[in-house]
């Protein structure tokens, strides 16, 4: 059963087009991550999905609900978790959980079990009293996304959850989310961090320039690139002989397998295990000296730079 | 329900910032000790009885030259240094005292000039409001001094001259001192003056409540600025709860700086602010709504609570200029005063000075009405360019 549906998703800002016909759905349960740079349209077709502002042309449907014709009925079943944090600091947390909670229409025992069940999950049931203007920057992310799963939403967006934080932070909220995954809900999480949606997500489309240029798991990603895994050679820049390490690797694979820069020699293979050897050895023959060697599995980031010529974080 | 909680939530907002609590509080009540050490020492200079100069209205229906000689001649050069002349018409005139905004008129009777020549006696209106004893007097001995010695001047004049066969210019003193000079009239006597404390107090209040308007409308625009509005939006809350939650939140906090700022300067101070509590209290609800909805009319076109706080905190001072709380309303001309009752914080001014004069609520519920009325205007102007705004900034 599909928990969201997107069909053909377009939005333009005066002449300028931000989303070009975005097509994708997620199912139940299912944890989808939107990977892309800064400004490729995520958080405009995050922000139409939540029923902020209505899409140009095209379909959005959460649990078969039209979320442009009725945005306030589809909107009792999400959760959204904005990339700012938007919470009173001058409040506690308990105090901002309470009233966000009244305002999903909690009252009672009810609000109250649900901010202390959202404390426990968010790690922050000793410093609940404390007003979150002294807070990290982690813990008031971490209040941030409580805010949006106190009336445990079926499913819960969260756009650019982990920006500017410390790692200890980072992992406390993938747990979180982890978690609540398992727990069944589904999680539509939008990042410029691959490792994060790789972490995270089943299944991960790739925006860029307002359009979803893929989509699939990992794996099916990968298979878009071939499925190659990079070796590299960090080679010593005083004994290295560029030329002749060309001249030495053009003979072995292909040109556009091989990239050769002043520290670093790379090879893309399939198979890189079975010519790791003579990748050596020839770079070894031209006087160059290894420092270190290193077998880079294909991942998101190459799949990126095949995608769209470019590093996602460029 | 949701709405009652985004008010109770910006009430507790506004109780735990020490800034807006000063701002809100402490500032009113600080004026007031101000206003009472500045106002409270010219009062009792007033009863010590220093007059000073002051304006006699007049309305001169007499075609002769004698009501000239008095009013240009005698009122307008002998006294200049005491008494400063202004011409009206009589219904403007009556409307002025009426309205305090003058203390004492006359009108001179058409056959003024004639009836002091066939010695007749002197036939001219006195206006004054109440307690405006000593100034009443003054302008009552000067027409009869003037009644008195034109007569004798004449005759002695006449006595001087040959005698003329036919002479018109004969003088009747049979029957003078035993007519009445003048008629005296005390209008309005249901409304009371207004003091200069009365009267800052009100002003300061009126634009300290304007400040706190601008204040609350700043934080719609901070939350606008920041994701908070947007989140809102997200949950059950729909655009309109979020509207009315805020202007309770406003309203509460308002009425409350109204209640502090009008308790304090009549228990510290005296100062009288009419019968009619409900008067007061539904005409501060009024203003609120007037200047709330011109606070969201203005905070629809601020992209930042900062550009919002620096245009507001100068409209505030301008609008308190021209709206009466630093220059008192009666110095300005009556085009001008009317004019600023398009302004909130004008017209709240010069209906709490009705209220003060001992006017009921019934008086001032035109005045009321147009505040509401205003307000609603702004309201809904805001509302459409809030929403225009946002089709053109995402579609």
């Amino acid at each position: 059963m599909n928990m969201l549906t997107v069909q053909d998703l377009r939005k333009s800002f005066g002449s300028f087009e931000a989303v070009k016909g975005v097509n994708f759905s997620v199912e139940k349960g299912e944890s989808y991550g939107l990977l892309g740079p800064n400004g490729a349209g995520k958080s405009t077709t995050i922000n139409m999905i939540t029923g902020l502002f209505p899409p140009n042309s095209g379909e959005i449907k959460i649990k078969d609900i039209d979320v442009i014709k009725n945005p306030k009925q589809a909107q009792k079943w999400i959760g959204v978790v904005p990339q700012e944090i938007a919470l009173y600091q001058s409040m506690s947390a308990r105090e901002n959980l309470k009233f966000w909670g009244r305002m999903y229409d909690l009252s009672g025992s009810e609000l109250e079990k649900s901010v202390d069940r959202v404390l426990e999950i968010i790690g922050l049931t000793e410093r609940a009293k404390d007003k979150v203007s002294t807070f990290s920057g982690g813990m008031k992310r971490r209040v941030n996304i409580g805010a949006a799963i106190l009336h445990k939403p079926e499913l819960l967006i969260m756009d650019e959850p982990t920006v500017g934080i410390d790692p200890q932070s980072r992992n406390h909220i993938l747990e979180t989310v982890k978690h609540l995954n398992g727990e069944g809900m589904t999680i539509i999480y939008t990042s410029h961090y691959m490792e994060e949606v790789e972490y995270l997500c089943e299944r991960i489309g790739i925006v860029d320039h307002g359009q979803l240029i893929a989509s699939g798991t990992l794996s099916e990603l990968r298979e878009t690139i071939g499925d190659h895994s990079k070796i590299i050679l960090s080679i010593d820049k005083e004994s290295s002989n560029l030329e002749g390490l060309a001249q030495s690797l053009t003979g072995l694979f292909s040109e556009k397998d091989i990239q050769i820069q002043e520290q670093q020699v790379m090879v893309f293979h399939k198979e890189p295990q079975l010519i790791l050897t003579d990748f050596i050895q020839s770079v070894a023959k031209t006087g160059t000296k290894i420092t270190s060697v290193n077998i880079v599995e294909p991942n998101l980031e190459s799949v990126f730079l095949h995608l769209t010529g470019r590093n996602l974080r460029d | 329900m949701r709405f009652l909680w985004l008010a109770v939530k910006d009430l507790t907002l506004v109780a735990r910032d020490k800034k807006a609590f000063l701002t809100l509080i402490m500032m009113p009540l600080l004026l007031i000790a101000i206003l009472g050490s500045a106002f409270g020492n010219m009062m009792k200079e007033d009863e010590v009885v220093s007059i000073k100069k002051f304006t006699l209205g007049v309305v001169n229906l007499d075609q002769g030259q004698l009501s000239k000689v008095l009013t240009e001649e005698v009122f307008s050069k002998n006294l200049s240094k005491q008494i400063a002349v202004k011409y009206y018409q009589e219904e403007e005139l009556y409307k002025k005292i009426q309205d305090h905004k003058l203390e004492i008129g006359i009108v001179i009777d058409k056959d003024f000039t004639q009836s002091i020549m066939s010695g007749q006696g002197t036939k001219i209106q006195l206006i004054t409001v109440p307690d405006t004893v000593i100034k009443a007097t003054i302008v009552q001995n000067v027409i009869e001094q003037f009644s008195w010695s034109v007569p004798i001047e004449a005759v002695v004049s006449q006595m001087s001259q040959p005698v003329q066969a036919g002479n018109q210019g004969g003088i009747d003193m049979e029957g003078y001192g035993e007519k009445p000079l003048i008629n005296e009239t005390t209008i309005d006597a249901k409304t009371k003056p207004v003091s200069s404390f009365q009267y800052y107090a009100a002003a300061m209040g009126v634009m300290f409540l304007l400040m706190t308007v601008v204040q609350g409308v700043s934080t719609m625009v901070l939350e606008k600025e920041q994701e908070v509005f947007n989140r809102l939006l997200l949950t059950n809350l729909t655009y309109s709860n979020y509207l009315l939650g805020k202007m309770l939140g406003l309203i509460t906090i308002c009425l409350t700086q109204a209640f502090i700022i009008i308790l304090g300067t009549s228990l510290l101070f005296g100062v009288g602010w009419g019968a009619s509590v409900s008067g007061i209290i539904v005409m501060t609800l009024a203003f609120v709504i007037n200047a709330s909805g011109l606070g969201v009319l203005a905070g629809s076109f601020m992209k930042t609570e900062k550009s919002f706080g620096v245009a507001g905190m100068f409209a505030t001072q301008i609008m308190a200029a021209l709206g009466g709380s630093m220059v008192p309303l009666y110095v300005f001309p009556d085009w001008v005063v009317f004019i600023t009752k398009f302004l909130p914080n004008g017209l709240a001014l010069q209906t709490y000075l009705d209220l003060m004069s001992g006017a009921v609520i019934s008086k001032i519920l035109p005045a009321i009405a147009a505040s509401v009325g205003f307000g609603l205007f702004f309201f809904a102007l805001g509302l459409i360019r809030l929403s225009m705004e946002r089709r053109g900034k995402y579609a």
